[in-house]
Formats: C-alpha cells, sequence, structure tokens
C-alpha cells in the first residue's frame, strides 16, 4: 500500500539498488573475510589474498585443539539456555505480579523497575561482583561472606546475576495489561488457581512476547562477554566470546585461521536464531522504537 | 514494545476489575486475598534478583565512591576525595573526551546513514529482506567477534583494508597502532554494527508515514526534499528522538571493541570512560575510585539524555 513515486525515472531506481548493494557489501565483507580466512591453509595468511589457492576444512577441526573451543561453545550454550529459562519464567511471572494481581505497592515496583532499566551495567558492575564473591556459604565463604571466592568461577556467577533483567519485567508486564479481565474471572469460576491461571491462561495469550522476551536474551547471553570476564578464571568456565578474546590476545603469535574459524562458529548461532526468529527481532526493535 | 503480538483483543482500555457483589470493603479484600498471595509469589523472585543485583549495586557504588578500598584492605572513609582526584586526573580526560569525541561522530553519521537506508529500502524494491539482513547481521553478531574480525581486517601486513587500498596506491596504515587512525578505526566499527537497528526502527517509522499527506503534497508541486522535509521528517519524530538517545546511551558504553582492538591504546588515544572504570577497577583495584568515576558516568548519561528529551522538546514547541 506503499505510493509508488509517481515520476521514477529509469536512472535514480538503477543508482538506489547500486547504493543499496554497494552498502551491504560494505555490511557483508568482514564476514567473508573471516569465513575466507578460516579456510585459508596458515601459509596463505601472509599473502592478503581474498581467496584461498587451497580451501582447507581440517582449519575448523584444528581450531579446537589450538583453543578449547568446544568447551567455551558448550559453556554459552548452557548460559545462554538457562538464562533464558530463567528470564521466561521469572519475567513473565514479575510481569503478571505488576500488570494483573492487586497487591499493595505494585505502583511503586513498577517504577522502581523502570527506574532500573535505566541504570547502565557498567555503574553496577563493581559491586555486582563484590556482591557475587560475597554470597555466603560458597566458595570457601563464612556465613558473613567472608574468607573465599563465593560464586566468582562457577555455574552461579555465570547464570544468576545476568538471568533476569528489569528490561524484560517491564516488557512482560506491558502485554499482560492489555489481556481482558473476564477470561482469568472465567477461570476463577471453572476453579482453576491463581498461578495455574498466570500460566494456563494468561502466559498462552501473550506467546508473541514471551517469545521476543526470550530471543533477546539468548542474544544478549551469547554476546555478553565483561561479566564473565570478571568472574571466571580458567577456561572450564569460559563463554564463547572471552574465548575468542583471549585468543587473539595470546602471547603466541595469533593463528589468524583458526581465530576466523572460532569465530564462525561464534556466529553462527546468531545467524541461526536471526533466521528463524526475524519477525520477533525485527518487530521487537521496531514496536520499542515507536512507542518510545 | 506495543501490543501488536497479542493478537485481536480490544484496544480499548479493559473495564474497572468486576468488583464483587459485596459491598464491605474487608469482604471484598477477603475474596481477593488468593490474588494477592498469588502476586507476591510470582514477583517475589523477579523482585529479590532486581534487589541484590540491580537496586543494592547501585546504592553500593554510591557508597563506595566515598571510600578508598583496593580489596586488601577494609574500606576507608575518604569524603569527596574521589571525586576531587577525578577532576584532575588526566587519564579520567582523555576519557571523556574520546568517548565523547565518539558518540559526538558515530550518532549523528550512524543516525543520517541508517535513515538514508531505510528511506531507500521503504521504496518498491526487490530483495527487501536481504537488504534488510544484510544491514542487521552486524547487529546480530556480539562486539567481541566482529571486532576480532576488525581486528584481522584492519592487520597492517595482511589485513583486507590495507590490501584493498594498494590496489590504489595508498600506502600502507597502521591502523591501530596509529594514535592518529585507532579511534576513527573503532569508530567505524560502531557506526557499521549499529546501522541495523537503527536502520529497523526507521523504517518502522517511515510505514506511519500517511501516504495521502505525501501524495497531497506532491500533486502541490512539492519536491522530493520538500515532501521529505515537510512531511516524512516531522512524522518520524518520535521514532528519530528513540533512535538519538538511545545511540547516545549506547555511544557512551562503548568498551569490548576497545578492550580487543586496542586496549585502549595507542598512547590512551582510544581510552574511553568504561574501560578506564574497568582498569582502574580491576587491574589497579581503586574499587572506591572506579565506583566515583562510574557514578560520574552514570550522572553525564542522564544529564545529556535529559538535555537531548529537552532540546527535542524545545525544537518541537518553536
Amino acid at each position: 500500500m506503499r505510493n509508488t513515486t509517481m515520476s521514477t525515472a529509469r536512472l535514480p531506481r538503477a543508482l538506489l539498488y547500486a547504493v543499496l548493494t554497494l552498502g551491504a557489501a560494505v555490511m557483508l565483507v568482514p564476514f567473508a573475510w573471516m569465513v575466507l580466512t578460516a579456510l585459508k591453509p596458515a601459509a596463505e595468511l601472509g599473502k592478503g589474498t581474498w581467496l584461498p589457492e587451497r580451501v582447507r576444512w581440517g582449519n575448523f577441526a584444528d581450531a579446537f585443539s589450538a583453543a578449547p573451543f568446544d568447551v567455551y561453545f558448550r559453556n554459552s550454550l548452557l548460559m545462554s539456555v538457562s538464562q533464558t529459562l530463567i528470564t521466561v519464567v521469572f519475567a513473565s511471572a514479575a510481569g503478571y505480579a505488576l500488570a494483573r494481581t492487586p497487591i499493595r505497592g505494585r505502583g511503586l515496583f513498577f517504577g522502581l523497575t523502570v527506574g532500573m532499566i535505566m541504570v547502565p551495567v557498567y555503574v553496577i558492575l563493581i559491586p555486582r561482583f563484590l556482591i557475587v564473591r560475597s554470597i555466603p556459604f560458597f566458595g570457601g565463604n563464612d556465613w558473613l561472606g567472608q574468607g573465599g571466592t563465593g560464586w566468582l568461577d562457577s555455574w552461579w556467577a555465570l547464570i544468576v546475576p545476568g538471568a533476569l533483567a528489569p528490561l524484560y519485567i517491564f516488557l512482560a508486564r506491558q502485554f499482560y495489561v492489555d489481556l481482558p479481565d473476564e477470561l482469568a474471572d472465567a477461570a476463577r469460576i471453572d476453579g482453576l488457581s491463581e498461578i495455574g491461571i498466570w500460566a494456563r491462561v494468561m502466559t498462552p495469550l501473550i506467546k508473541p512476547a514471551v517469545i521476543t522476551i526470550a530471543v533477546f536474551q539468548f542474544q544478549s547471553s551469547w554476546n555478553d562477554f565483561l561479566w564473565p570476564l570478571l568472574v571466571t578464571r580458567t577456561d572450564e568456565m569460559r563463554p564463547i566470546q572471552l574465548g575468542l578474546a583471549v585468543f587473539s590476545h595470546a602471547d603466541i603469535e595469533v593463528q589468524w585461521n583458526y581465530l576466523m574459524a572460532g569465530t564462525a562458529l561464534a556466529t553462527l548461532p546468531m545467524i541461526a536464531l536471526f533466521l528463524v526468529a526475524q519477525r520477533y527481532f525485527v518487530e521487537g526493535m521496531a514496536s520499542a522504537g515507536l512507542k518510545g | 514494545m506495543t501490543t501488536t503480538d497479542t493478537g485481536p483483543l480490544p484496544a480499548t482500555r479493559r473495564p474497572p476489575r468486576s468488583a464483587p457483589a459485596v459491598h464491605s470493603p474487608k469482604a471484598a479484600r477477603a475474596l481477593t486475598r488468593p490474588q494477592r498471595r498469588a502476586g507476591w509469589l510470582l514477583l517475589a523472585p523477579g523482585l529479590a534478583h532486581m534487589t541484590l543485583f540491580v537496586a543494592v549495586p547501585m546504592l553500593l557504588a554510591l557508597g563506595f565512591s566515598f571510600f578508598e578500598y583496593d580489596f586488601l584492605q577494609a574500606p576507608r572513609w575518604v569524603g569527596l576525595d574521589n571525586y576531587r582526584t577525578l577532576l584532575h586526573d588526566d587519564r579520567f580526560h582523555t576519557a571523556l573526551w574520546n568517548t565523547t569525541l565518539y558518540t559526538v561522530v558515530i550518532v549523528p553519521v550512524g543516525m543520517a546513514l541508517a535513515l538514508a537506508i531505510a528511506l531507500g529500502l521503504d521504496q518498491k524494491i526487490k530483495a527487501r529482506a536481504f537488504f534488510r539482513t544484510a544491514y542487521y547481521l552486524p547487529h546480530m553478531t556480539a562486539t567481541v567477534a566482529v571486532a576480532v574480525v576488525w581486528l584481522w581486517l584492519l592487520d597492517p601486513n595482511a589485513g583486507a583494508l590495507n590490501n584493498f587500498l594498494a590496489l590504489f596506491g595508498v600506502a600502507r596504515v597502521n591502523w591501530l597502532g596509529s594514535t592518529t587512525w585507532a579511534l576513527p578505526a573503532i569508530m567505524a566499527l560502531g557506526i557499521w554494527q549499529g546501522l541495523g537497528t537503527k536502520m529497523v526502527i526507521y523504517l518502522a517509522a517511515l510505514q506511519t508515514v500517511p501516504a495521502e499527506l505525501k501524495e497531497a503534497a506532491r500533486l502541490d508541486g512539492a519536491n522530493r526534499w520538500q515532501v521529505f522535509r515537510n512531511v516524512t521528517w516531522p512524522a518520524i519524530a518520535s521514532g528519530n528522538l528513540f533512535v538519538l538517545i538511545t545511540s547516545v546511551i549506547f555511544s557512551f558504553q562503548v568498551f569490548e571493541q576497545v578492550y580487543v582492538m586496542t586496549r585502549g591504546g595507542p598512547i590512551n588515544s582510544t581510552l574511553v570512560l568504561t574501560y578506564d572504570i574497568y582498569l582502574n577497577a580491576f587491574t589497579r583495584l581503586k574499587f572506591g575510585y572506579a565506583c566515583a568515576e562510574a557514578v560520574v558516568f552514570l550522572l553525564i548519561i542522564g544529564l545529556v539524555t535529559l538535555a537531548v528529551m529537552r532540546i527535542n522538546r524545545g525544537a518541537r514547541d518553536a
């Protein structure tokens, strides 16, 4: 239903395609460079040519012995999946409570949630680190949280602090608010418990919102870097982004073909996720911008 | 986020919560008791998480900013000393300057490019899905991953950029090793990666421009630029404001590019605020000082956001 410009000359149209294509090429060139490098034998790296003279698929396998990319990959997957599950359950629970239950002070809690969205992670980073280090009875800590390392270098630190964000609670609430009351009332008359109404009546109705939240959380978990950098010490616990950064700063000379193979692997899940869920990515971003 | 996805629900406000057929408020409260109990149960985990990992750290950051704390000894109260030191800290000045420069360059450039692309994609063109994906792809990918790729792209000896420029006889540049080029290189990565989200928001905003209005303007003899200036631009104002504010906030938080590509160097030419906070806290172990820096950082972001909104409102009223 877009109006076509009435007298579009041929030349501007061709120009439009040319410019868009050039732009798209600029966006894609680094990815092409990454994949092509990942396929080159080491001897060709210094030449600076684009296409590998000899395609070496083995780089992908060899990258795993140059650095424990399989461990990094597993860690990222575990971290992202658990954070996404936690977010979906607890953000929708809290969002529902803020939107539809008659608890006292929910206006205040909602205001707090909105305020917390604005806080940049860099501001809370240092105390968050100290809190995680001071969790009582973990990592050799006493009941005051002193003496040991708390959650540091454990799955707890990797998963729990980043598993929920005020933003997701806020998003979930916005969707529950618009649901009609009659559905809940009908379910109540049928004898469904309040939790049951949340889980089995109301949440299925906002499925697109839940998927959007899940997709956003998965992306941010998979791409997270700084927090894992602070709380992990060993390769055993490092997620893939951290592994890439460590490998690219190795004391030995960087093996670019292996590093690019690892980077390509780190990129793949996000591309797959985008292709599957692009409706939610794009609509989520777009509607966030329009409602402000 | 809107409710466009929730299906065929009435857009009107829902009727007031159906009151039970009893008139005493006490009895009404008794009836809603299970709902309240469930409400608290559902809210509790989210609230606890937010308190422990956002609200408390926030307050602690403020509190620690008045202490000297190096991790090893107990925190020592120093009042406003950390803030006073910040005023005279050359590294902090450099970081603030670089961060500002980074933001001032990449926000307008990124916004203009994104709007241009969105205007292009808003036409009737083929392969729109392909273009949209291509422009959005860098945003999908972790900043660390793309920074690693750019590190290799900008490699002075075997990197693609220098080889490409060599075709035109341009001498090799050590992009990330030069105080002149390192920050522009990081800016370029920022613009490149941020284009997709901005474009998507502009595309959505362009959908809201009334086609009849554009048509009417053209019938009145307005040229393309006049249509854009008088019809399209005012109609996408809210999208524009959102892009502006989020871009400024994100730009101020540039970190991963710097960590992977330059570590603040050469000679602090790419030192940015977040990286300086990180260094102060976790390599120099000046926790209190880093917290003071973080508080100042938060204040700056808050003030800039307020200023942008104020200026925008002023511009609209004028």
